[in-house]
């Protein structure tokens, strides 16, 4: 299929009106109709219903627009993002990330647009699931890192980026230092800080062991919930993919393997920003094991 | 691997023992084998002959256009633009379908090794993969593929050059229900294996477009073109 036939069929998609359609693509409407029949031909079926009053969809006209728009949308970006003059395309790049994501795994996705874009803004925002997925409806965030453990809404586009796993953080001078691994019976005993921005293996831990854990609640943020393991309240498990400062000290939790899979997300069939398009594909295309 | 399968299968004749063997004749001999499985042999007709009738070659970019000007993450990461390569010498894009493919596998392994001598002509290769989550890295490593392999996300510039096609029922059972992981979309595109070679104006100077994906251009081939561009110039 040729871009110009695709072009036209969204037109269509979006007017419902051949006339108007093919207006808008400065083409004849002799030449806009033989497009979409040769998009037609090459799909095997009809797109587009043509009744004296009535132009509609068909069944295989829906299903394959928002691929087709998608396509459209790729092609677009990448010839201008080549296009870009550097400096002179002002956006922004706003990124949802979930309880207890951290943005390690894509600050260099985030450097390389920067790198292309350098007048791009970049906003972080840390929040549950629900309130990003609201802001991202809402059209104040461009993409989230949500783990998949939410329910997400048909609306939204989810590619799976990675598996987080858990680590032991520990308190200076805490016992489990000694070993190389932590597992279940090594902490049933000891207090863990538990909040809602530690990714959720604590209960992991309880649910796949059926242990009592001495877990003590601390809501806030993850660098708050860390001032008080540094100061020895007790110890968290909390994602690989952040970063611990000394005086904490990190060990791998295995037995039972505490984990969960991280999607990128975002709004389908809405077109994003340059900075925020390449973003997103950056972090599709990317090997993050 | 099957390649070797077929081999066995296939009488070498003394003489085509021994000269050297195209990339055509291991493509040929792969095809031979896979044919034997019907499955195979169905969907594989079913695609050439949807492509044939639908007249798909004659959309796709010819020589004296413009290839559409683009930037693309490489399978490390970086956003390359076709210009700063452009800026170097003559480019070549070869479109192909993916680390799963055995035929581009095979293509892949051809250029790999001819890389010295397209980069001794003054070319640079770009590869073009619809595939994501890793698997252009994963290519690249198989390969230790010494040139770039890019990933046309969503077969945006496949559509741009005219490449790109939705693949057909049969084609798709084959892939198994798992293939619209690879894209990170469930569209169900791929690109003909087209390759082109593009002056430094960003024009088409030559290309190779076939709807069987088991026709490839020989890289001796694309050698001599390059070289004959570079006496025009």
């Amino acid at each position: 299929m040729e871009l110009s036939q695709v072009r036209y069929f969204i037109a269509l998609c979006k007017t419902l009106n051949f006339t108007r359609a093919a207006d808008s693509c400065n083409v004849t409407q002799p030449a806009f109709t033989r497009a979409i029949q040769k998009l037609e031909m090459e799909f095997g079926g009809a797109l587009i219903f043509r009744e004296r009053n009535l132009t509609q969809l068909t069944e295989l006209g829906r299903a394959v627009r928002p691929h087709l728009e998608a396509m459209i949308e790729a092609a677009e970006a990448a010839t201008a993002l080549a296009n870009a003059k550097m400096g002179r395309t002002t956006s922004s790049l706003k990124i949802g990330l979930g309880p207890g994501i951290g943005a390690v795994s894509i600050a260099s996705a985030v450097r390389e647009v920067t790198s292309k874009l350098p007048d791009v803004t970049i906003h972080f925002e840390e929040a549950g699931p629900a309130a990003l997925i609201e802001a991202m409806l809402m059209d104040s965030l461009d993409c989230a890192l949500l783990p998949e453990t939410t329910e997400l809404p048909e609306r939204l586009n989810r590619w799976p980026l990675y598996t987080d796993r858990a680590l032991a953080v520990l308190p200076p001078n805490h016992g489990l230092i000694q070993k190389n691994a932590v597992n279940a019976a090594d902490v049933v005993a000891e207090p863990i800080l538990m909040g809602e921005n530690c990714g959720g293996f604590a209960k992991q831990l309880a649910d796949a062991t059926g242990f009592s854990l001495q877990l003590q609640r601390c809501n806030g943020a993850a660098t708050q919930l860390l001032e008080l393991v540094a100061a020895g309240l007790g110890m968290a498990l909390m994602s690989e993919r952040l970063r611990y400062a000394a005086p904490l000290t990190t060990r791998p939790f295995h037995e039972p393997e505490l984990n969960r899979r991280i999607f990128l997300t975002s709004v389908a069939g809405r077109p994003l920003n340059l900075a925020a398009a390449s973003f997103v594909k950056l972090c599709r295309v990317k090997d993050f094991s | 691997m099957n390649f070797d399968a077929a081999r066995l299968i296939l009488p070498l004749s003394s003489q085509e023992a021994t000269v050297i063997e195209t990339l055509q004749s291991k493509l040929d001999a792969l095809r031979v084998s896979r044919c034997e499985r019907l499955a195979w042999s169905e969907s594989y007709e079913e695609m050439l002959s949807q492509l044939g009738q639908s007249g798909f070659l004659e959309q796709v970019i010819k020589p004296g256009e413009y290839f559409p000007d683009f930037m693309l993450p490489s399978a490390e990461g970086q956003l390359l633009s076709l210009a700063a390569f452009l800026a170097h010498g003559p480019v070549i894009i070869s479109f192909f379908r993916g680390e799963w493919c055995p035929f581009c596998r095979l293509m892949l392994a051809a250029l790999t090794e001819a890389l010295p001598q397209i980069s001794a002509a003054g070319a640079t290769l770009l590869a073009l993969t619809p595939e994501t989550g890793g698997l252009a890295l994963k290519m690249k490593t198989y390969h230790g593929a010494p040139f770039e392999i890019l990933a046309d996300v969503d077969c945006g510039i496949g559509l741009a050059a005219g490449v790109v096609f939705k693949i057909p029922p049969k084609y798709r059972a084959l892939l198994g229900p798992n293939f619209p992981d690879r894209h990170g979309n469930s569209g169900w595109y791929l690109p003909i294996p087209a390759s082109f070679i593009l002056s430094q104006d960003g024009r088409i100077a030559w290309r190779f477009a076939d709807v069987d994906f088991s026709h490839r251009p020989e890289p001796a081939d694309i050698i001599r073109a390059v070289a004959n561009m570079n006496g025009k110039l």
